[in-house]
């Protein structure tokens, strides 16, 4: 593959020729020279050529050179990468729905939720502001899949992007699983993965719901709380991230609910008649013969409930990361060079 | 001075575009797809549209396909067999 190369007389020519071309995000890129990319791709020992992922709708290959030119802009380390070519391949399954996620006027993000012991390896924020800012790993490797988006797909901001509102973790939108206090095993694990194996999890996400609870120690109570939530999403919503901070972990814990059991318990308090949907507006107007007592859930079923732990120390949250249109979320195994 | 060199991040494959299809000089005697994207209003634009294709034509027919959602491309086995049946195509979306 040849990769077309640019010479500037010092870097702030460089950059702003990125911002003329409009090939950033409206912040300033890290000037992807050759050594930084070649040193991208030597630490997973892959040449420019090699295709991390053939996207499902429109076919296009996601060669590695250009992953890391995208990934080396977004301000990533090579250490970053077998996170960034995993979230690739992830994205490129068809289930996924990459290119019309990365069209609709729904403006979703692509989390990257990242689970396992190579999180902390690349120092990985899971705990105080993961969904924010601060920390180089989060905000690279996210910022790495949206420029890749946007300068490799084509998927630009107000041209094949039409998000309607958009939000800003479609800068970056990237945490990881605290499995330093969580009582269960890892994401990855309970996704069917070897046990000790990392992943990385792709959900096209909507921006997230911040939910404070009030005082309740048994699960049910603060549970309850984000199931009537999840109500004003609507029915049949692809899928749902719950995430579970510290102080409320403590008391899933203490109880011994495994995380079948929440997303199970989430799932049944969300069943509601099509009727009354209906009278919600939160869905399309029932034709008349439709069956007004069929029960529906925010969710087709507890599967399509994802249950983390993340986030501080302090205060008794819960966030909840609504999926787009038919997208499902879809889980690759971080493969880490030895 | 030294100067520095950086890298192209865009797709630098030029895929062929797609060729138009060829345009019948009379839709006389032809059988018009509908090829809905499952939006309610898809279906009633295109039996408009179709409705006032055959006031000014004499159409061999209709045949109405709903391609069941609007996230997803159509099925192509389903688009092969329109292919056949139908000498014009039309899409339509409508909220």
């Amino acid at each position: 593959m040849q990769i077309e190369q640019w010479q500037f007389d010092d870097w702030d020519d460089a950059l702003e020729f990125y911002f003329r071309e409009g090939l950033t995000d409206g912040l300033p890129v890290v000037p992807p020279t050759p050594e930084r990319v070649q040193a991208m791709l030597d630490f997973c020992g892959l040449g420019p050529d090699r295709v991390l992922g053939t996207e499902g709708i429109r076919h296009k290959q996601f060669p590695a050179g250009k992953v890391a030119i995208n990934a080396v802009m977004a301000g990533c380390l090579p250490e970053h990468f077998p996170v960034v070519m995993a979230a690739v391949s992830a994205v490129c399954d068809r289930s996924y729905n990459f290119h019309a996620s990365s069209t609709s006027t729904n403006g979703i993000a692509n989390l990257v939720l990242v689970s396992g012991p190579y999180a902390s390896r690349i120092g990985l924020n899971h705990g105080v502001n993961a969904f924010g800012n601060g920390n180089r790993a989060n905000a690279a490797i996210g910022r790495a899949i949206n420029l890749l988006k946007a300068n490799f797909y084509g998927s630009v901001s107000q041209e094949m992007d039409k998000s309607t509102f958009g939000h800003s973790g479609k800068y970056s939108f990237c945490f990881s699983e605290d499995l330093e206090t969580s009582p269960w095993s890892s994401l990855a694990e309970s996704k069917g993965f070897r046990p000790g194996s990392s992943a990385v999890t792709m959900v096209a996400a909507n921006a997230p719901l911040q939910l404070e609870t009030h005082g309740d120690r048994d699960p049910e109570g603060f549970l309850t709380a984000a199931a009537h939530a999840m109500l004003g999403f609507g029915p049949r919503n692809s899928e749902v991230v719950l995430v579970i901070s510290q102080e409320l972990m403590a008391y899933v814990a203490a109880s011994g609910w495994t995380r079948d059991q929440v997303a199970r318990f989430l799932y049944e308090k969300t069943l509601r008649t099509a009727g009354e949907w209906d009278n919600w507006r939160r869905m399309d107007k029932l034709p008349p013969d439709a069956d007004r007592e069929r029960l529906m859930g925010s969710v087709d079923g507890p599967e399509r409930i994802t249950v983390l732990p993340a986030g501080g120390d302090a205060g008794e949250f819960m966030a909840l990361i609504t999926s787009w249109g038919s997208s499902r979320s879809v889980t690759r195994e971080i493969t880490v060079p030895i | 001075m030294t100067s520095i060199h950086t890298l192209d991040p865009r797709d630098s494959t030029n895929p062929s575009p797609a060729a138009r299809a060829i345009r019948p000089a009379s839709l006389d005697g032809r059988t018009i797809g509908l090829l809905s994207n499952n939006k309610p209003h898809s279906v009633d634009l295109l039996r408009m549209v179709a409705d006032i294709i055959g006031e000014r034509y004499s159409l061999a027919g209709t045949v109405e396909y709903n391609k069941g959602g609007h996230q997803w491309p159509a099925d192509p086995s389903a688009l092969q067999d329109l292919a056949q049946r139908c000498d014009v195509m039309i899409h339509a979306t409508a909220e």
